[in-house]
């Protein structure tokens, strides 16, 4: 209704518009191109309205986080409480088979069926009892015999009579070995069956098939989708189901040391490719069986595994009711990493500060669930995305925890420091040498001085020719292939600044100012967070070199506004410090592990205190915590 | 009536946004109004100011704490009746668009004067205004939160700037300790105590987590705030002398340029306006904010954002009137502080009497 009345009220004045240059067109005896040339240009100007005039904006934020309403309370009474996802109706299109495509496979859409789609004709994926037809279903399915991958392996059972049965898989993805025992299992081992029992496909999973895990399908869409992530389905004669075993075996990475995040104390595994290996990394640290792990499929096209896992008793229902609506609730052809992924579900797209925390630490995983957080892993991708985050847990690297308190909070001190580094010694710089002067101790006024008298360039040229070489070094230190790589960045570096300041085309003192500057943006630990200063920092140079300290103040007005004013999943961007909560003894500076008695009161969990009773018992009274060192 | 949301903050942050708000005029040209006027008591002046801001505050509780789910402009235009109501919403709503240009003015000359000499006026002055738009624009909740996290560079910045100056403090400076005698203190403290703040928490109550610690919130934040000019007025009185310290034009400003700490650590005078530059932002953005409420709530308008832009025009525009400094000056010290006292007092204290009478009369009705 008021959307009506908006857009009646925003197309009167292009009209116009549009009607008096079709008129004067007309007038002037144009071509009757003019007219199409009006409606292009009553479009723009519509599109112009809107940017400039008034739109009511009622309701900026969709969702927020609670405060304190599950807090204290006990555990839910309901152990598969989240498992349907609330956008919709759980994998919608996942138990329609065929529902809703006229392609030629019936392959699965992971979105809901929208309105308008047609819903295409009744049942045809299923299983069919004779096994001919299934044979040409996966035929048409699979485009063989032209696919190559795929094959296709008839054989017999070996029991009395023999029954014709057929195996499907892909070459490469699914594991040989496993493929064997199950063949040798059918096709000898069977005998022992006496003569004349009926061979249904349920018969045989549960008394022939030595497979972990065994699925009895009827819909060639599951079917297909289990077979393109390494199954391997066998169809039998008479039976009106598929059986797909569970075969997964393809080339992959083995656990390795982390590549971005290293640290050196503490775990030294990371995340690598496969989704059910990073599951285990996890599971491995949390051995909890309130740890829980949805998996959300995504990509209407080429499906990807989202899992969503989270510790039932502790994590906020809302959170993760809400990390599950924003997934289930993604378009989008397919995806290939979380980094693709933080783009559909962060809240504010164009804010340069990143909304989610990608780490390729499972221990830091670990960490962040204890908390009451929410993680998400994506198949193929070896990062996992912790939300909600908050500046602060992205300056963090997890290390500091596993130092001693005081080590850990220097560490984090210097961050800090090296952040503020980054961010304004190059606008500082030029503020001071261009506009206040009168800071600098004359005798190093003197020095700075009497290098610039050389340099044919203004300060601000200098330093953009300095910030740009040296984005260039790393770029290219990025992209050199190979061993060499990480040699020719530093060298590639010395020898340009030496050779820029003996030619005179910048000053040394520049050259110091911006390889520092590198080196606290290096020691910013999340990349992307580091990603959004290098490029905070170009925007002071521009404020610091127009407007001096003035141009810095009305930068850092801006930038801490828009900061603040970010949301990460419902929770504030900047908490605990704006606005202000309990900071928990773990923000900049860390206190003791053992003082750290509550969780952040931020993320509102279900439980809130970590350390119950005496966390050093030993101390503080008698006979300390429990004898086995579990929780209480 | 749907109204915009504009989010809430909690009792922290909106002590620490009224805070800063306060101080801003101590970085200006007011403090060597109040040394002129009281002498060496300048600290007593600004203490009887002090004391005259919480019976403001008192008022105003009482005012606010019959209405609880309303803020100042729906009160009065209940109490006053719609033309009278109306006019007055306008008052404040104009006090607040005079504050604004006042401090826009007043903040980019002292940057003119102190950092940026060759700079236009209208350079900086866009600059405070574009910013007033932009944090009326986010809201409040992002003002109170980005004041929050500021706040600690704020008092750290200025600690060290007071404490640097302790090798130039002379307490033979502040005395006699009743300055110019008594009446005069009393008079500096009816300057130091004609604020916008009061009425400005009246306004925005709303946006308070809970707006029944108006007073308590309110109080903290003047109680700071003059805390703050107190320890200047002294440090300044201290450092200059009381016939010095009238002559200065922006005391503040001197006072940081004093700063000797060895060869490495001194004229570090820049790094202040870095905080006051902020501190007079933050005034712009609520005295802005506050007037497009005022004006929001007086027309019963569900949003308040389509007024920013007009008034951050007039403000711009009205802060650019007045011919150079002194004249700017003059205005603000004899026009805006004596007269603020009618829109921030007066005018609160009659709708106070107001909606008495009328609730004494209902209640005769009723009980008749």
């Amino acid at each position: 209704m008021v959307k009506n009345k908006k857009y009646r009220l925003e197309i009167k004045q292009p009209r116009l518009a549009a009607g008096i240059i079709f008129f004067t067109a007309k007038a002037c005896g144009l071509p009757p191109a003019v007219n199409v040339w009006g409606v292009e240009l009553k479009k723009i100007l519509e599109t112009l309205l809107r940017l400039i005039t008034y739109q009511p904006d009622f309701d900026r934020e969709g969702f927020i986080l609670r405060e304190n309403e599950y807090d204290r309370q006990s555990v839910p009474e309901r152990r598969d409480g989240g498992q349907k996802s609330p956008g919709g109706p759980e994998g919608g299109g996942r138990n329609g088979g065929g529902e809703g495509s006229g392609r030629r496979t019936p392959r699965r859409a992971a979105r809901p069926r929208r309105k308008d789609e047609p819903a295409g004709e009744a049942e045809p994926g299923r299983v069919h009892s004779r096994l001919d037809e299934n044979r040409r279903a996966v035929e048409r399915i699979y485009g063989l015999p032209a696919n190559k991958d795929v094959i296709l392996r008839e054989f017999s059972l070996g029991t009395d009579p023999p029954l014709r049965a057929f195996m499907v898989f892909i070459d490469g993805l699914a594991d040989r070995k496993s493929q064997y025992r199950l063949l040798e299992n059918l096709m000898i081992h069977c005998r022992i069956l006496r003569p004349g029992d009926v061979m249904s496909a349920s018969r045989i999973m549960t008394s022939l098939l030595p497979g972990s895990q065994v699925k009895n399908l009827d819909s060639f869409e599951k079917i297909a989708d289990a077979v393109n992530y390494g199954d391997t389905a066998f169809f039998f004669e008479g039976s009106d189901s598929a059986l797909v075993v569970e075969t997964k075996g393809w080339e992959a990475r083995t656990v390795d040391r982390p590549e971005t995040e290293q640290t050196i104390t503490g775990p030294q595994e990371a995340f690598v490719e496969n989704l059910r290996a990073n599951i285990a990394l996890i599971r491995k640290i949390i051995r909890s069986s309130d740890l829980y792990t949805e998996i959300i499929p995504v990509g209407a096209r080429f499906r990807s595994d989202v899992a969503v896992m989270y510790i039932k008793d502790l994590a906020n229902p809302d959170l993760v009711a809400e990390v599950k609506r924003r997934l289930s609730s993604i378009t989008v052809d397919f995806v290939t990493d979380v980094g693709m992924l933080e783009q559909f579900i962060e809240d504010s797209p164009y804010n340069l500060n990143p909304q989610t925390l990608a780490t390729e630490r499972p221990d830091r995983v670990a960490a962040a669930l204890a908390e009451g957080k929410v993680a998400m892993l994506l198949s193929g991708s070896p990062f996992a995305l912790v939300v909600p985050t908050t500046m602060f847990s992205q300056l963090h690297t997890g290390e500091e925890t596993y130092l001693r308190w005081q080590y850990g909070s220097f560490i984090r001190y210097i961050r800090t420091f090296s952040f503020y580094l980054a961010l304004l010694l190059p606008g500082s710089y030029l503020a001071v040498t261009l506009y206040h002067q009168e800071m600098i101790p004359t005798e190093l006024l003197l020095a700075i001085a009497g290098n610039r008298e050389r340099v044919p360039f203004p300060t601000v040229v200098e330093m953009l020719l300095m910030e740009f070489s040296f984005e260039l070094v790393r770029e290219a230190g990025l992209r050199i292939p190979g061993i060499i790589g990480s040699t020719i960045g530093i060298v590639g570096a010395l020898i340009l600044g030496q050779a820029a300041v003996q030619a005179n085309i910048v000053s040394p003192i520049l050259v110091i100012l911006v390889a520092v500057t590198g080196l606290a943006s290096f020691s910013i630990p999340y990349y992307s967070l580091a990603f959004a200063v290098r490029i905070y920092r170009f925007f002071y140079i521009a404020m610091g070199a127009l407007l001096g300290f003035y141009g810095i103040t009305i930068g850092l007005f801006i930038q801490i506004l828009l900061t603040v004013n970010l949301k990460t999943f419902g929770l504030p961007y900047l908490s605990p410090a704006g606005p202000r909560t309990f900071p928990g003894r773990d923000m900049v500076g860390r206190l003791p592990v053992f003082l750290q008695r509550r969780r952040p009161d931020y993320l509102n969990a279900l439980d809130d205190v970590r350390l119950p009773g005496a966390p050093r018992g030993w101390v503080e009274g008698g006979d300390g915590g429990s004898e086995d060192g579990s929780d209480r | 009536m749907k109204m915009v949301r504009t989010g809430k903050f909690g009792p922290a942050e909106a002590v620490v946004l009224l805070t800063l708000s306060s101080m801003a005029r101590i970085f200006l040209t007011f403090p060597r109004f109040l040394v002129e006027i009281a002498g060496e008591a300048a600290w007593l002046s600004s203490l009887a100011g002090l004391a005259m801001v919480l019976f403001q505050v008192y008022v105003f509780l009482l005012l606010l704490r019959t209405h609880p789910q309303k803020n100042i402009v729906d009160i009065t235009a209940e109490a006053l009746g719609r033309v009278a109501g109306t006019a007055a919403n306008i008052v404040y709503a104009a006090f607040f668009v005079a504050v604004a240009a006042m401090f826009t003015r007043t903040f980019s000359e002292a940057l003119l004067v102190s950092a940026l000499p060759r700079t236009p006026i209208s350079v900086v002055s866009t600059g405070y205004v574009a910013m007033g738009v932009l944090g009326a624009y986010v809201g409040l909740e992002a003002m109170a939160r980005s004041a929050r996290v500021v706040y600690p560079f704020v008092v750290a910045g200025i600690a060290i700037l007071l404490l640097a100056l302790i090798p130039l403090w002379d307490y033979t400076q502040l005395f006699p300790p009743l300055g110019q005698g008594p009446l005069s203190i009393l008079r500096g403290g009816l300057i130091a105590g004609a604020v916008v703040e009061v009425l400005l928490a009246a306004v925005i109550v709303q946006s308070f987590h809970d707006p029944d610690k108006f007073g308590t919130i309110l109080s903290w934040a003047m109680l700071m705030g003059f805390g703050y000019m107190i320890a200047l007025m002294l440090i300044l009185v201290m450092t200059f002398g009381y016939n010095t310290a009238q002559e200065l034009t922006l005391p503040f400003y001197q006072v940081s340029r004093l700063i000797y700490l060895g060869r490495y650590f001194q004229r570090v005078e820049s790094i202040f306006i870095i905080i006051w530059g902020y501190i007079g932002m933050v005034k712009v953005v609520l005295t802005l904010y506050a007037a497009a409420v005022t004006f929001a709530g007086t027309f019963k308008l569900p949003d308040y954002r389509p007024l920013i832009w007009p008034l951050a025009l007039i403000i711009f525009v009205a802060s650019l009137l007045p011919g150079d400094m002194p004249a700017a000056e003059r205005i603000e010290a004899v026009v805006l502080r004596y007269y603020a006292w009618f829109p921030a007092f007066v005018l609160p204290l009659a709708v106070l009497a107001a909606g008495r009478a009328r609730n004494r009369r209902n209640r005769k009705n009723a009980g008749g």
